[in-house]
């Protein structure tokens, strides 16, 4: 068993290499089908690896060879790491299909090799990341992934911005690497281990300080690749100036590397100790969902729109994480089972329906030109089913039954509510606070989605190249529709994935979490007997055994129970809502047509007031849409007016008014500019040191010398 | 602190006991001239001459007059030696030309709700301020179970005013085919019957009639806010219309 | 922007021909007392025709009017009207021959003209250059084909044969150039048809109007083309009815230069019956305005208080609207005391309701808030684009031709000329309650103070001639402007109506307000389409 994993792992890197060196020597115009190939043979390998160590629950590790003076380099791939190569796997798969059609318009504008090149070598490195076990490795591989994404973003580079985008991507991306570094270097010269794994025993030795520091570091450092506030000034930036199929990795990929690498430091090798550490992490997380939603509501980019996006979900994963942490740190072992339980599940309904939505903008802009929802519209005469898997991803990042978003938010403000177990007074009005702010995010996003699809795929055409032409390719849209085909199960089926998520996440997760979950009350099911008979009865009469013939597991409903303190009970079931909702809408649509049978419709145009017809330009557009929250939202936006021209003839006859306002992005002004401007200050001050005296300079090396020599001597 | 319920009541109750009883406060109706005998057939010319917009024609002794066309200019009650008799009525609702006596009525679920949307077609501003009156707490339509609606979408009779501009005249016709089935066209005021006053010229249509097919005919200048309600009473079958009057007897 | 210096000349007859002398010496003739107009101008230099209105608008402080534009066998005679404090009515008239169409524009240099030139290129085909937007003004581009000219005089008014070939690629001109900036359409069909038909384009960018343009003319009737010809008993019909709620101020207009141009002095009953007609629009408005804050009981205050004007006056008169009263020479009929006596009653019924609806407004906090500071039209707005009546007034526009050039014995009479300096829809709903006091009073000076005698005075030898008339109707000061042919027909009718000099600064108190307030600020305006029409 182990050996064929390691077999899969192994091909995955010898697809990408192979696509790579083929890159070289086969014409321009067919390296879309070898990226495709390559990239979906490299994704199913990666997925069987994954998918062997999930089902069968065993650890895999091998020593692959020993690099001297070096250390060894080893591959491992515990249950965790195989989750997120699943994901990866699964991204990366729907993204190489895409590509294959999509990459067709950069045909003879720019280097086709050039793209396959640094995609499969992204590919190879993110697998290397998540299989790696040693340090130099880790960090090695970091590096080559923050370079090929670079590369990638920095595709188009004619455009303008991109290259701006791409380099405070690389330089941000840095100096989050240079953290990372400097912490697991640390981590390995205390430990005196090489490898995450070995690390793990051995860390009791180290003090309070140093797991503060260590803590702060690596989040900060992790961070700035996960899109955390308020170093994530370049993602909605870099994000949608890559290619679409690359923004999909972006979103949906390398974001949750950066929660890989904050779980397998602070969670795994070096559990968070401190109550503070958790609430740092709560307060970090709730912060960037927030901001990162408020971005989004306004934006009219659609793919900065999305990137903003992605920048919440990541801060909902993270308040996952902090509340596991806290209530860990209480003792209080099922909460935070669960609290891990559903920043996981947010994690892979992210990876699924964020890159869902990237590559259907990126069908979007290539059938209209423009991504801005200012100029789209009606897209959905012309795109119906582009517009129907952009429905479902919409659907489900707004936390909308029967789609998955759902049962994330669910799950992770249910943990939440849990807090009142918790005996600290101040924590719990902690808990309070980020819990109303996760709920005015999930407000906002359903706000920013309305915004995203209505505007841009009803009503009438605003750009006159949206309103014809022909739907997506097929090779677009195919892996779309799986993508929202798998939000659908994930959304309908809760009470499988969460089991498996408990046993994948063991020990990460302790056991209890899931089981406190997922009652099993399909009689069928193991542990059906130890129910409660009350609480099973009552809930058979609400027909919680429905399926049970037909269905394997536990059974179909969320629920929790609260404590002796607090005796409530939590419940959901997606599926038995999905179905009644379902019958429901057939039974209307039944007597609706037996009902007005002998009536007919007309069919007229639309309601104007009498004017000869209706114009684009009178339609809603994304910014009058989302101004009232602009408005109230002013403090954080800080609009700065850049233009205000009114062309006259005479205050009356005003020919022409154009107003232009630019937000100021919160992170950048309260935190960036001030810093950079304190290091230009600070530069300036040394600059007065290059006064070129030749006698200065000697007293300098003078000074130095006499300095070393001091603590040299001290020591 | 907000008194105005409390204002609202002192009030008391305003509304006109019509249709249940009729009505005879002064200064509801204008009235208008009814035919009249006279003691002479030179009287009976004067008058017909008196008349501007040519309602009244001389018969022998009598002067008759055609009603829709008549405009209340008020020049055969004030302004001759001999006036005319003039009757104090407001319900005046008539059957077009053309159409059978009494039209076909909305549906009996209409009787007690129907939505009216209106359409200002190049009105004088009189008729549309005696729709509006309709609103006030002295006629007070809801009670009836008429109401006006901001969209055609919902209506059921669209009444209009004036006597169709060109300008107005698309917005008019699109006006009426966003209307559902089934559905009643109402010319209140006697531009929109006639074209009052303006006439068909090249600005104006010279009436309802020549753009859409009209089921009932309010004339008058402006008609009076009763015989507006008595209108929408006739299209929802309420009430029987008086037959049609042709514009002039000769 | 222009800003408009204080009008520090008060310049009377003399002094201004002397300054004109010296402006433009040799290009204008000044004649007193001629051709209906206190002091006529006639401008033979055309070119100067730009700085001379400047002058009189802004530096000599006038008002300007309107322009009338006459199709002469062999020129065109345009006239451009104003009305300066000291001296009346000064027309600068203007002529060119029929060929040459092109004039120049004095919108430069007042901005209230702007309306009139569009017209007069509308209907006449005159190009005025330097006019920043003409076209698609009266005639529709939607409707009606290009180079029509109605009113040209071979153009006739009955005729049906020309083709409308409507222009399907009509597209409103957008202002707004913010990325993101749409515009919301609003009518000519908008709340259901009970307001009149205005097409208005509110140009946003999510929550404040940036630019609201609205496009009226929906109700052209062609009045003044149809009534060429005709004889002055038709015209009276025409001018009671284009615009029903002052239709007693504008045939009273209408009979005014009837009078004037046979050289008859009208009897004094008249007062009377505009005041009350004033009186009955303003409890309209004040409907209007409580109906757009929503605030129902108010409104229905409001609207009993318009009923019983309107049942009052039907009374009294036998019309609701006070149509078919006015005759040249006087009124047709004649009022006995206790009819009299009954129509004070009512008024004296009204104004006390009024009164008590305004306390109970002024203490309504959650009326006030929709109306203080919201639709604010500024003093130096105001005179620039020379605003009149009630919305004038609230922005700080003593204007009130009762006052100025008084008729029908205004002058007898004493009443106040409420002014308020705020310019929003407060300072409006204030003026309509003051003014709707003074009509009260005015009424009952009037009544009271009837000498006995004629109702009508007979017309006498009437001759051929022009002349102008003006009356403040309910919005404002309306002018019209009348030439009689031998046949004592009509040959030339212009109007000049309130409603359209208001119209043309409507949109400088709905820019920058939220959408809500819309519907509001057209409320506190009150302005008429049929009026503005015609």
């Amino acid at each position: 068993m182990s050996a064929a994993v390691q077999i899969a792992v192994l091909l995955v890197f010898a697809f990408c290499a192979a696509g790579a060196l083929c890159g070289i020597a086969i014409p321009e115009k067919r390296i879309p089908a070898l990226l495709a190939w390559a990239g979906s043979l490299a994704s199913g390998a990666a997925l069987y690896a994954a998918g062997s160590v999930l089902t069968f629950g065993v650890d895999v590790r091998r020593q692959l060879w020993t690099i001297s003076g070096l250390g060894e380099v080893t591959m491992s791939l515990d249950r965790l790491a195989a989750l997120f190569l699943l994901l990866a796997a699964v991204v990366v798969l729907a993204s190489s299909v895409f590509s294959a059609a999509y990459l067709k318009r950069y045909l003879g504008h720019y280097s086709l090799r050039a793209f396959n090149a640094w995609y499969l070598l992204l590919i190879a490195s993110i697998v290397w990341i998540l299989v790696d076990d040693d340090i130099l490795g880790f960090l090695l591989a970091w590096e080559g992934m923050s370079i090929t994404s670079y590369l990638l973003v920095n595709f188009e580079h004619r455009r303008r911005g991109v290259s701006r985008a791409g380099y405070l991507m690389l330089a941000m991306g840095e100096a989050g690497f240079i953290a990372v570094a400097v912490v697991l270097l640390y981590l390995s010269t205390a430990t005196g281990a090489p490898g995450f794994s070995a690390m793990r025993g051995s860390t009791a030795t180290l003090g309070t300080l140093a797991r503060w520091a260590v803590f702060l570091i690596s989040f900060l450092g992790f961070g700035v690749k996960a899109g955390l506030t308020p170093v994530n000034s370049w993602l909605p930036r870099a994000h949608p100036a890559a290619p679409a199929n690359v923004s999909a990795i972006l979103s949906g990929v390398i974001l949750n590397l950066g929660i890989y690498g904050i779980v397998r430091v602070d969670f795994d090798v070096l559990p968070l100790s401190a109550i503070g550490m958790g609430i740092i992490v709560l307060l970090v997380g709730t912060a960037s969902a927030l901001v990162g939603i408020l971005y989004a509501t306004t934006e009219s980019d659609l793919k900065a729109l999305l990137a903003h996006s992605s920048i919440e979900n990541m801060g909902i994963v993270v308040v996952g994480l902090g509340a596991g942490a806290v209530f860990a740190s209480y003792g209080l072992t099922v909460f935070a089972g669960m609290a891990f339980l559903a920043a996981f599940y947010h994690l892979i309904n992210h990876s699924l329906y964020k890159s869902l939505l990237f590559l259907g903008a990126g069908a979007v802009d290539e059938h209209a030109g423009t991504r801005d929802l200012d100029r789209l519209g009606g897209l959905i005469h012309v795109m119906p089913y582009t517009a129907a898997v952009f429905l479902a991803g919409s659907l489900s990042i707004s936390g909308l039954p029967p789609f998955n978003g759902y049962v994330s938010e669910w799950l992770t403000l249910q943990t939440l509510l849990r807090s009142a177990e918790i005996p600290s007074t101040a924590v719990r009005v902690v808990f309070a606070l980020c819990g109303a702010a996760l709920a005015l995010t999930a407000a906002l996003a359903v706000t920013c989605f309305v915004k995203a699809f209505a505007i841009g795929f009803l009503g009438k055409s605003r750009e006159p190249r949206a309103a014809t032409g022909r739907d997506a390719h097929g090779l677009e849209i195919v892996p779309m529709a799986l993508l929202a085909f798998a939000c659908l199960l994930l959304g309908l089926l809760p009470t499988y994935v969460i089991p498996s998520l408990g046993t994948i996440l063991q020990p990460t997760v302790p056991p209890g979490a899931s089981s406190a979950l997922v009652p099993p009350f399909f009689s069928s099911s193991p542990g059906h007997l130890q129910l409660p008979a009350a609480f099973v009865a009552d809930f058979h009469n609400l027909g919680a055994q429905t399926g049970q013939r037909f269905l394997p597991g536990p059974g179909l409903v969320l629920l929790h129970r609260g404590g002796a303190t607090n005796p409530v009970v939590f419940a959901t079931a997606p599926f038995y809502a999905c179905i009644a909702i379902a019958a429901f809408l057939l039974c209307a649509w039944l007597l609706v047509r037996v009902g007005t049978r002998r009536l007919k419709a007309a069919r007229r145009e639309v309601w104007a007031g009498g004017i000869p017809r209706l114009f684009p330009q009178m339609v809603y557009t994304a910014t009058g849409f989302s101004n009232p929250v602009r408005v109230i939202f002013q403090a954080v936006f800080r609009p700065v007016t850049i233009e205000d021209t009114r062309q006259t003839v005479a205050v009356h006859f005003r020919t022409a008014i154009r107003r232009r306002r630019q937000d100021i992005y919160l992170a950048d002004s309260l935190v960036f500019d001030p810093l950079g401007h304190a290091v230009m200050w600070l530069a300036g001050k040394c600059a007065a040191m290059h006064h070129g005296r030749l006698n200065a300079y000697v007293a300098y090396s003078l000074g130095f010398l006499v300095v070393v020599l001091v603590l040299f001597r001290i020591s | 602190m907000s008194f105005w319920f409390l204002h609202g009541l002192e009030k008391g109750i305003r509304t006109t006991r019509y249709p249940r009883r009729p009505d005879s406060t002064p200064g509801i109706t204008p009235g208008r001239p009814v035919t009249t005998t006279f003691l002479s057939v030179e009287q009976a010319l004067e008058a017909a001459a008196n008349c501007p917009v040519g309602a009244i024609s001389a018969v022998g002794k009598q002067a008759v007059v055609a009603l829709p066309t008549c405009v209340h200019c008020e020049r055969c009650r004030f302004g001759l030696p001999n006036p005319l008799e003039w009757e104090n009525t407001y319900e005046w609702a008539q059957v077009p030309a053309g159409k059978p006596e009494p039209g076909e009525a909305l549906p009996s679920a209409f009787a007690r709700s129907v939505h009216i949307i209106v359409v200002d077609a190049g009105d004088c501003g009189a008729c549309l301020r005696e729709v509006r009156q309709l609103n006030n707490p002295f006629y007070n339509i809801h009670r009836l179970g008429a109401f006006f609606t901001a969209t055609p979408r919902t209506a059921d009779v669209l009444l209009v005013v004036g006597p169709v501009t060109e300008n107005m005249r698309g917005a008019l016709l699109k006006t009426y085919d966003a209307m559902p089935d089934p559905k009643k066209v109402m010319a209140v005021g006697s531009c929109a019957i006639t074209g009052g006053v303006f006439g068909q010229t090249f600005a104006s249509a010279g009436g309802v009639g020549a753009v859409l097919p009209v089921d009932l005919e309010v004339p008058g200048n402006p008609p009076p806010p009763l015989a507006i309600l008595h209108g929408l009473l006739v299209l929802t079958g309420r009430r029987n219309p008086l037959p049609h009057q042709p514009f002039s007897v000769i | 922007m222009v800003t408009v210096p204080a009008a520090t000349r008060r310049l009377d007859a003399v002094a201004l021909t002397a300054v004109l002398q010296d402006k433009y010496p040799g290009a204008a003739s000044v004649t007193p007392r001629a051709e209906g107009a206190d002091l006529l101008i006639a401008l033979r230099d055309i070119p100067a025709l730009p700085s001379l209105a400047r002058f009189l608008f802004l530096e000599a402080g006038g008002s300007f009017a309107g322009i009338i534009v006459e199709e002469w066998p062999r020129d065109w005679s345009l006239r451009y009207v104003f009305l300066l404090r000291n001296i009346g009515w000064v027309h600068v008239n203007v002529r060119t021959p029929l060929e040459n169409t092109t004039l120049p524009s004095i919108v430069t240099g007042v901005h209230a003209a702007d309306w009139y030139e569009r017209e007069a290129e509308d209907l006449f085909g005159l190009n005025f250059e330097g006019h920043p937007r003409l076209g698609d003004f009266i005639l529709h581009n939607e409707t009606w084909q290009e180079n029509i000219a109605p009113m040209r005089k071979r153009f006739s008014a009955t005729q049906q044969e020309f083709k409308r070939l409507p222009d399907e690629s009509w597209t409103p001109t957008l202002v707004v150039q913010d990325p993101g900036a749409f515009a919301m359409p609003v009518g000519p069909v908008y709340e259901g048809g009970l307001e009149e038909s205005i097409h208005f384009l509110l140009e946003t960018v999510g929550e404040d109007v940036v630019r609201a343009v609205p496009r009226l003319f929906y109700k052209y009737r062609a009045v003044e083309k149809m009534a060429e010809g005709r004889s002055i008993g038709d015209v009276l019909l025409l001018a009671e009815r284009f615009a029903a709620i002052s239709a007693f101020a504008h045939s009273l207009t209408f009979c005014q230069a009837v009078e004037t141009v046979a050289g008859v002095e009208l009897p004094p009953r008249a007062a009377a019956l505009c005041e009350l007609e004033r009186l009955r629009h303003h409890a309209g408005a004040i409907e209007g305005i409580c109906q757009s804050t929503a605030l129902s009981v108010s409104e229905a205050h409001a609207a009993i208080i318009e009923e019983q004007l309107l049942r009052a006056s039907g009374a009294f008169t036998g019309h609701r609207y006070l149509f078919g009263l006015n005759t040249p020479g006087g009124l047709r009929r004649d009022f006995e005391d206790a009819s009299c006596r009954a129509l004070l009653n009512s008024v004296d019924k009204a104004v006390a309701d009024l009164n008590t609806l305004e306390q109970r407004l002024r203490f309504s906090s959650s009326f006030l808030d929709r109306l203080e500071d919201v639709g604010v039209v500024s003093p130096e707005s105001a005179r620039d684009l020379d605003l009149v009546g009630p919305v004038g007034r609230a922005s700080g526009r003593r204007l009130d031709l009762r006052r100025t050039c008084p008729y029908a014995h205004y002058s007898r009479y004493v009443f106040e000329v409420p002014t308020e300096a705020e310019g929003d829809g407060y300072a409006r709903l204030r003026v309509l309650f003051a003014e709707a006091r003074a009509s009260a009073g005015l009424i009952h000076q009037a009544i009271e103070s009837l000498p006995t005698g004629e109702i009508s005075n007979d017309l006498g030898r009437a001759r051929f001639g022009e002349a102008l008339a003006w009356v403040e109707a309910p919005l404002g000061g309306a002018v019209q402007w009348l030439r009689l042919d031998s046949s004592l027909n009509i040959e030339r009718w212009r109007i000049l109506t309130p409603s359209f000099r208001n119209w043309i600064g409507f949109h400088v108190a709905v820019e920058d307000f939220a959408f809500q307030d819309f519907p509001i600020i057209l409320a506190t305006f009150g302005l008429s389409a049929a009026e503005c029409d015609r």
